[in-house]
């Protein structure tokens, strides 16, 4: 008997006037489960979320979050998550002390316990000494991070978290993925996350369902993902000219790759021991290699395979 | 039906947004000043140039122009954080508190009745700046402590009602600018009314207008209030009239929130 999916999606639709946002989407997150949901912007990645969390009601087709259906047990559904949505929306004039105990109030929990949990958590997030300060004069990182604390006052068995890391240096994010990892390990809190880095995913998930114009392209664990790619990529940058001769000469060594202009890209069958033979078959067509890289597949891989297209800020990941 | 528990949880939530929004308005009080600060000018202009106007026949029996206008002014001062009610439930729809609300277990009617609250006490407190800052300037309040605090009744209930309107429009447009757009109606308002002149001096459609204009049925009690003595009559058609009007907007507010949540 299989267990009660901790959030779960069947043909589930959101449609904005003719634009079909989020076009038939089937999902299941097993409970402690840290799931991420891959996709550029505007791939209906926030569409999907503001269903699951009760936001936004779906078109058609069903949601459950912790067995709750988000449109009949929505009362339900909001006790059991917790939020923490793009952009940190929180109050510039308020301090963190103020807001965690808003978030309780509207939480009902009640005020001694709060007191107790509240500076638990703000202790947690790193932000004991800037509670009393105005979030206005909290870094991008530090907003985020009370966000995540706000998300927590109720001890949510479901956790939802909506592009945590987007616009963070490297060092707040990497801070934020421990806390998200300890959550899901010490609490056994279940992480549904989105996000359109490659690394947070690769990083952070267990299993990931990459999404596209509003569809499900790709599902599974990061490694099953990209041993599905099999052979490594080969990249080559050529001169502007010669990228057509290039395609063709490289053409028996492997399928052909999406890649940006001015480049290459093939999966290289045989992988790293092929690439000297590679490099002969180009010299032999005239073409002037520029530069030269081998990847193991990547997630932007299994991206590119099941989109035609790169991922967009796929540089900063991976 | 909301349960027992249920009932005293939404008082507290509507307590603590209250809180929230008398919190962040003390916060910005550059945002706040002007709304003092601006009807106390143009009662000082005006009751310089109009101090004559009271000897014109018709003119209710005053003692000055100040205690003349003083409901006027605190009537101005009230439409703008009547206003801020609106503005700062649609800024709190724009950058997305409002979602953080609305994902939260909070019943939905202390979302609107929060701010509306806190705005109402900040009324409140404002009017009763403005009659302090009147009486030491001469003015007289014929009817007294219990007069002053129907003035400051009056001011409360006229941020609910107007601010109720701005919250419609914040839910339906979710935009700051379409909320405060609707300020300068409120203020015409407040000019075609007999907040500056007595109806009786008025004539042709103005005086129509500012008969049937529910601002000058607030005004003219509540004035009566000041310059003649106490009437609980006069008390009670003051706070009436807005309380009636805060009635239907308030309930417009909730009708929105419900379609907006509500809409598939």
């Amino acid at each position: 008997m299989a267990v009660r999916p901790a959030v779960e999606a069947e043909g589930l639709v959101r449609t904005f006037g003719d634009v079909r946002a989020v076009d038939g989407i089937d999902l299941s997150v097993a409970p402690g489960e840290v799931f991420g949901f891959l996709g550029p912007n505007g791939a209906g990645k926030s569409t999907v979320v503001r269903m699951f969390t009760t936001l936004l009601r779906p078109t058609a087709g069903t949601a459950t979050v912790g067995g709750h259906d988000v449109v009949s047990g929505s009362g339900a559904v909001r006790r059991t998550i917790g939020v923490a949505l793009q952009d940190a929306a929180i109050d510039p004039l308020m301090t963190g002390n103020e807001l965690i105990r808003l978030q309780s109030v509207l939480h009902g929990i009640p005020r001694a316990v709060a007191r107790i949990r509240g500076a638990e958590l703000l202790e947690r997030v790193g932000l004991t000494a800037a509670a009393g300060r105005r979030v206005g004069t909290y870094s991008g990182g530090m907003r985020r991070r009370l966000d995540l604390a706000m998300a927590l006052v109720h001890e949510p068995e479901i956790l939802f978290l909506d592009e945590p890391t987007t616009g963070l240096d490297p060092t707040s994010r990497q801070a934020l993925w421990e806390e998200v990892r300890r959550l899901n390990t010490e609490n056994g809190t279940t992480v549904f996350l989105t996000t359109q880095y490659l690394e947070e995913a690769d990083q952070l998930a267990d299993r990931i369902a990459i999404i596209d114009a509003g569809k499900l392209v790709r599902e599974g664990t990061p490694e099953a993902l990209k041993a599905s790619i099999g052979s490594p990529t080969l990249r080559i940058d050529v001169q502007p000219g010669s990228v057509e001769a290039a395609r063709v000469a490289l053409g028996a060594f492997g399928p052909d790759r999406p890649a940006r202009e001015g480049r290459v890209s093939i999966g290289l069958e045989g992988g790293a021991a092929r690439v000297a033979d590679a490099v002969r078959a180009l010299d032999g067509a005239g073409v002037v290699v520029e530069h030269l890289e081998l990847d193991a597949p990547s997630l932007d891989d299994v991206f590119a395979e099941a989109t035609g297209r790169r991922l967009e800020g796929a540089g900063d990941g991976s | 039906m909301m349960a027992g528990p249920g009932l005293a949880l939404a008082v507290r939530q509507t307590i603590e947004l209250a809180r929230r929004s008398v919190l962040t308005e003390r916060r910005q009080l550059l945002n706040v000043l002007p709304g003092l600060v601006f009807p106390l000018l143009l009662a000082a202009v005006y009751s310089r140039q109009f101090s004559r106007a009271l000897a014109m026949p018709g003119f209710p029996e005053v003692d000055s122009f100040l205690d003349f206008i003083l409901p006027a002014c605190i009537v101005q001062a009230v439409s703008f954080g009547a206003t801020a009610a609106g503005t700062e439930l649609a800024l709190d729809i724009e950058n997305g508190f409002f979602d953080r609300l609305i994902a939260s277990p909070v019943a939905r009617f202390p979302i609107l009745l929060g701010r509306l609250a806190g705005a109402s006490l900040v009324a409140a407190i404002k009017a009763a700046i403005l009659v302090a800052v009147f009486l030491a300037f001469g003015a007289e309040v014929k009817g007294g402590p219990a007069a002053v605090l129907v003035i400051m009744a009056v001011a409360a209930l006229l941020v609910l009602a107007i601010g109720g309107v701005g919250q419609v429009l914040a839910i339906r447009t979710g935009s700051q600018e379409a909320v405060a757009a609707t300020f300068p109606l409120v203020f015409v308002g407040i000019f075609m009314s007999s907040a500056f002149f007595p109806t009786a001096l008025m004539s042709g459609w103005f005086r129509v207008v500012a008969e049937n204009n529910p601002i000058t049925w607030v005004i003219d009690p509540t004035r009566r209030l000041v310059i003649a003595g106490w009437s609980t009559g006069d008390a009670i058609q003051a706070m009436a009239v807005p309380a009636a009007v805060t009635l239907v907007t308030v309930s417009l507010a909730i009708l929105a929130l419900h379609r907006k949540l509500g809409r598939p």
